[in-house]
């Protein structure tokens, strides 16, 4: 089996510029259509940080904010904001494992939705 | 050459650029998949090159989808490539124990996308 993670710059630069183009400009109508689920996924995570002054998250809310943790992991690189994806990541691992350490992780929580939320405003 | 790709992912917005990658940069036909169940009846139906493959999806997850694609002679020859967010290594290791051809990594490029998986499947 084969893990594959990325390719060589030759490669890409044979890329024909019209294809480019192209491409970026659907990726631009694509984040538009998007972007509210994205935004929908951010505020998941920010209603889920903000329980936990509440208390510990019931499972339901900490699987919604694993969920939406993975998403936008998976999706924000492929729209450029790789940065989105780090944060994201780190989220999801801390929801992937971390069930019940929120109040000692509130701080740090709280940083990450904000850097989040401004990473995906930043693109708009 | 043109290729018959199928994209199985439960979210729409991967699906869709995955989808527009390919035919937009390679010019491939696309056949797309929103579950593992309506993956196994399109690869029967439409008999594609290759299947890209989402991991974590409700009901059939991928290496279930997998497992019933293997089974059935209709499909048990195409190529399988995971997409997957999960970037763990113990993740990484159930993966590699499934058989798939390779395993790509959510966010992909989708200005490389269609390279990384001709190069994964030995296509010019």
């Amino acid at each position: 089996m084969e893990v594959s993670k990325g390719q060589s710059p030759d490669k890409q630069m044979k890329m024909d510029s019209t294809e480019h183009t192209v491409l970026n400009e659907a990726l631009e109508r694509m984040w538009i259509q998007f972007l509210p689920q994205i935004e929908e996924r951010v505020t998941t995570l920010e209603s889920a940080i903000a329980a936990i002054s509440t208390g510990p998250l019931s499972t339901e809310q900490h699987e919604a904010a694993h969920a939406a943790a993975h998403k936008l992991a998976g999706v924000l690189g492929t729209f450029g904001l790789t940065r989105g994806t780090e944060l994201a990541r780190e989220l999801e691992i801390f929801y992937s494992s971390e069930h019940g350490a929120e109040t000692a992780m509130r701080e740090r929580l709280i940083s990450i939705a904000a850097e989040l939320r401004a990473v995906v405003e930043s693109r708009k | 050459m043109s290729h018959r790709i199928l994209i199985i992912d439960d979210e729409e917005d991967i699906r869709e650029v995955a989808a527009l990658s390919l035919e937009t940069v390679a010019g491939w036909e696309v056949v797309v998949a929103s579950s593992g169940a309506q993956g196994l009846a399109r690869a029967i139906e439409h008999q594609p090159d290759a299947i890209l493959l989402d991991v974590m999806m409700p009901g059939m997850d991928g290496a279930a989808t997998f497992r019933e694609l293997r089974k059935n002679p209709a499909t048990a020859r195409i190529p399988v490539l995971l997409l997957t967010a999960k970037v763990q290594s113990s993740d990484q290791r159930r993966f590699a124990d499934l058989g798939v051809e390779a395993v790509l990594f959510k966010p992909f490029d989708p200005l490389t996308l269609s390279t990384q998986i001709a190069g994964v499947l030995g296509w010019k």
